[in-house]
């Protein structure tokens, strides 16, 4: 009985990604073809990495796609997908490989800050949270954070806690302390995590996040909220004077402890309008604010008999 | 076929064949005369399965008002519905009807009105959303009120006893609110008071009452006319699943599809800024897809006072209130038992203040104050934003805020609240955050740098206490606290404002202005008198009818 010869080809059906994570599995979808037309979709395959000793069989799945196992190595990586030969019933399928290489590149990490005050007293300490994350996931405890100043110095470190901050995935975390300026006005700093003894490859990152210096508080200024036409108390306006703020109290009242200055005094609260105005404090002060109601009607707002 | 079909056989016009169903269109006119694609079935046999007087295509309030109508003047009427299920849009609305004219519900709370009064507001020059209607279809309108509101009572819709207003052009109140239908499975959106409702479930029943066959799942694809360049229309061809049906028309053809918002190509004709990222209320109940202007415009008919589709007032285009899902219509939302909830997928979040997020475009950018709610927000929206592929539409614009917000608002960011399939994303950090946002109308990836930075240039604006690029008022709260959140705010698409021409007495009119005879239009389709909600449709619904069921067979 004489054996048919058929050639094959293995080809990728969509391009692969410019780039991948180091240490993470790429599905390449490919297509292994018979130029006579036969199906191949089920025959086995081999992968050799950049690693491998030896090819490791695998098979394409039903989406069309082989797995690859990018080592956790940062920089290009070769692979050799091969299959066959095969023969089987009469018909021999010749062996065809493809050859590509995948650029690995590290995870990325990224940054929150939170829980900042503001505004900050001049010259004190105060405290804010930072966390870190891998897009791997990766469990960062341990690892540093840095806080620098506008003068690129250390104004604080820490090192990420053993648990992640609660409702989220992997956000490693600590809390820091530093030292305000001595200036006042609105400062910016920089945090930063470098990522580094992870067993995957990760790259560094950084975020700013900034806060207004103050000097200390040394009035109370006392604002009472009014419905314009009603003249009765508005609950829980939010009372802005630039970083100073309060939320007024079922009496419409808000206290503020300010230094002394000239500010603009803002009130808000949905569906009420006001102007806003300026305020100079130059000692205790107890003003009234009107705010006129403007409701918009509430489209749930169940219309019955 | 109906028994009522069959009945009116003897009705048939006389250049009918003796088999009465199938007909010669190009009757009594030389086949070789005819050229054109338009002219292909009309030259042939065609094989009427169903013959009424009357055809009306949408049994929504339009085309419910007609079907009514059509059969009280004698008419035989067949509505067709590509629906599983009446009601149109007007299942889904709040029940408004902004109908004056010093009816007994305004009587009844001591409001004077007249039609006169009505036909004043509704062409004040200094009301936009009266300022580029025609005149003479509100007259129409204006004289028809009265009967209108008798109309409804007649047919057993019911009112609640209060009036609103005074509304956009009235300068009295002249809105009150149908009573929502009563039976929840027959409800679309239960559970969210859509009394709109009530008003097509009473005018269907009543329809059905008194003869009228509503034909559903038939999805009108063709208006057929009596040959190539006549302007006289004889019938339509639809679809009822796989099979074609023909439904002769021996009186008129009334269009009561329901506009065309969701029709992405047709609505750039008014706004080329419209594209395919902007979501259409009501959706996936009801699609605007312009069946009726396209098929009445294959025929040559005109467009009418298109300047209202543009006119910056009015609910065209809204801004979400339900945020982090597909279709966040401020008085919409489908509940888990909702019938449209597989579809729908989410309720999303009801935002009670917008101080608690920022909105950035596709590529992570705040661009307007998140407070104002204006035509110039819709415009900033809408505003290119640098891609290069896409320069017309804004692309998506997302809602990023934080844990605190959530806190604030008592959001429960899980679903069914949200649609994580591409319209809610969270994420441990703001950066990650903008890596994940995967929505097919999002084009490219956003930069997780450009949204760190645009959300810790927002939180110095917080701790300043002023907004200096957009001068949001007082801007309340940080985006500091994880996790954190994007959600879908793109503004949703609503009125269709502007449709077919139609004289007055709703008769669809060509681009030469002529008379297509045979063809009516009502409701949303119709241009001319862009009246936000349900009473144009009603009276136009009438008047066509009652001008069609007029006609000589």
């Amino acid at each position: 009985m004489t054996t048919e010869s058929h050639s094959t080809a293995i080809e990728l059906s969509e391009p692969a990604p410019a780039e991948v994570a180091a240490g993470t599995e790429l599905m390449l979808k490919i297509a292994l073809t018979c130029a006579a037309g036969c199906d191949l979709h089920h025959l086995p395959l081999t992968i050799k990495g950049p690693d491998d000793a030896a090819p490791a069989a695998c098979q394409i799945n039903d989406s069309g796609e082989v797995s690859l196992r990018i080592p956790p190595k940062v920089g290009t990586q070769s692979f050799t997908i091969a299959c066959g030969p095969h023969e089987a019933a009469g018909i021999r399928h010749e062996p065809c490989a493809l050859s590509l290489t995948v650029n690995a590149i590290p995870h990325g990490t990224s940054l929150a800050v939170w829980d900042i005050p503001s505004p900050i007293l001049k010259g004190e300490r105060f405290a804010i949270k930072v966390g870190a994350k891998s897009a791997a996931n990766a469990e960062l405890k341990g690892l540093e954070v840095a806080v620098f100043d506008n003068n690129e110095k250390v104004a604080a470190r820490g090192r990420l806690r053993d648990a992640p901050w609660p409702g989220t995935t992997a956000l490693y975390w600590d809390e820091l302390e530093l030292p305000a300026p001595a200036d006042e006005g609105l400062r910016k700093w920089s945090v930063r995590f470098a990522a580094e003894g992870l067993a995957l490859p990760h790259d560094g990152t950084a975020a700013e996040f900034s806060a207004m210096v103050s000097r200390p508080p040394e009035h109370r200024l006392t604002v009472k909220v009014i419905e314009q036409k009603s003249k009765e108390p508005i609950a829980d306006v939010q009372v802005r004077l630039g970083p100073f703020r309060g939320t007024t109290d079922p009496a419409g009242i808000a206290e503020v402890m300010m230094p002394k200055g000239t500010y603009d005094l803002h009130v808000w609260k949905a569906a009420y309008e006001s102007t806003d105005r300026p305020i100079e404090i130059k000692g205790d002060l107890s003003i009234e604010v009107e705010a006129l109601f403007v409701p918009e009607e509430d489209p749930d707002n169940a219309w019955t008999m | 076929m109906s028994t009522q079909d069959r009945n009116d056989k003897n009705g048939a016009s006389p250049a009918l064949s003796r088999r009465s169903f199938l007909s010669k269109g190009a009757a009594g006119v030389g086949a070789a005369a005819l050229t054109g694609a338009a002219t292909t079935e009309a030259k042939a046999e065609i094989k009427w399965d169903h013959a009424v007087d009357v055809v009306v295509i949408g049994a929504g309030v339009s085309g419910l008002a007609a079907a009514i109508t059509a059969r009280d003047h004698g008419a035989s009427v067949i509505a067709v519905e590509e629906n599983y299920d009446i009601g149109g849009r007007g299942i889904l609305s709040g029940g408004r009807l902004h109908l004056g004219g010093g009816n007994a519900m305004q009587q009844k709370h001591g409001i004077k009105d007249t039609p006169d009064q009505v036909y004043a507001d509704w062409v004040r020059f200094d009301a936009g959303s009266a300022r580029y209607s025609d005149r003479d279809l509100v007259r129409v309108f204006a004289d028809e009120n009265l009967a209108t509101y008798d109309f409804l009572v007649a047919n057993g819709v019911e009112f609640i006893d209060r009036m609103i207003g005074p509304e956009a052009a009235s300068t009295i109140p002249r809105t009150f609110v149908t009573v929502e239908w009563h039976v929840p499975s027959e409800l679309i959106a239960p559970g969210r008071n859509r009394n709109g409702s009530g008003l097509v479930r009473r005018l269907e029943a009543s329809a059905r009452k008194k003869g009228a066959q509503i034909l559903l799942r038939h999805k009108m694809t063709k208006i057929i006319r009596e040959q190539d360049n006549s302007r006289r229309v004889i019938g339509i061809a639809a679809m009822n699943g796989s099979n074609a049906v023909n439904i002769q028309a021996r009186k008129g053809i009334i269009i009561a599809t329901g506009g065309h918002t969701g029709n992405v190509n047709f609505r750039r004709m008014f706004d080329p800024r419209l594209t395919e990222e902007y979501q259409q209320a009501c959706e996936p109940w009801v699609h605007q897809g312009a069946d009726g202007e396209l098929a009445a415009m294959e025929l040559g008919a005109s467009l009418w006072a298109t300047a209202s589709q543009t006119r910056e007032a009015g609910a065209a285009i809204t801004k979400t209130r339900h945020i982090g899902c597909r279709w966040g219509y401020s008085s919409l939302v489908y509940q888990p038992e909702s019938p449209m909830f597989r579809l729908a997928r989410a309720t999303g979040l009801t935002v009670e203040d917008w101080q608690n997020v920022i909105f950035v475009n596709q590529n992570g950018k705040r661009f307007w104050n998140e407070v104002d709610g204006s035509y110039n927000f819709f415009a900033a929206c809408m505003a290119w934003h640098g891609d290069k592929t896409k320069l017309n539409g804004g692309g998506p614009i997302w809602a990023i805020f934080d844990a605190d917000a959530a806190t604030r608002e008592k959001w429960n960011t899980k679903p069914p609240n949200v649609d994580p399939d591409g319209y809610f994303f969270s994420a441990d950090t703001i950066a990650e955050l903008a890596s994940k946002i995967k929505n097919p109308y999002q084009k490219q990836t956003m930069s997780g740098g450009v949204l760190q930075e645009t959300v810790a240039r927002y939180n110095s604006f917080v701790t300043a206490g002023a907004d200096t690029d957009f001068k949001k008022p007082t801007p309340l709260y940080k985006i500091e606290k994880p996790p954190f959140y994007a959600a879908w705010s793109t503004p949703i698409l609503h009125d269709t404002l502007t449709g077919l021409r139609t004289n007055t007495n709703g008769e669809v009119m060509d681009i030469r202005g002529d008379v297509i005879q045979g063809l009516y239009c009502a409701g949303e389709a119709q241009g001319g008198f862009a009246q936000h909600g349900l009473a144009r449709c009603l009276a136009f619904g009438r008047v066509a009818a009652r001008h069609a069921a007029g006609r000589t067979a």
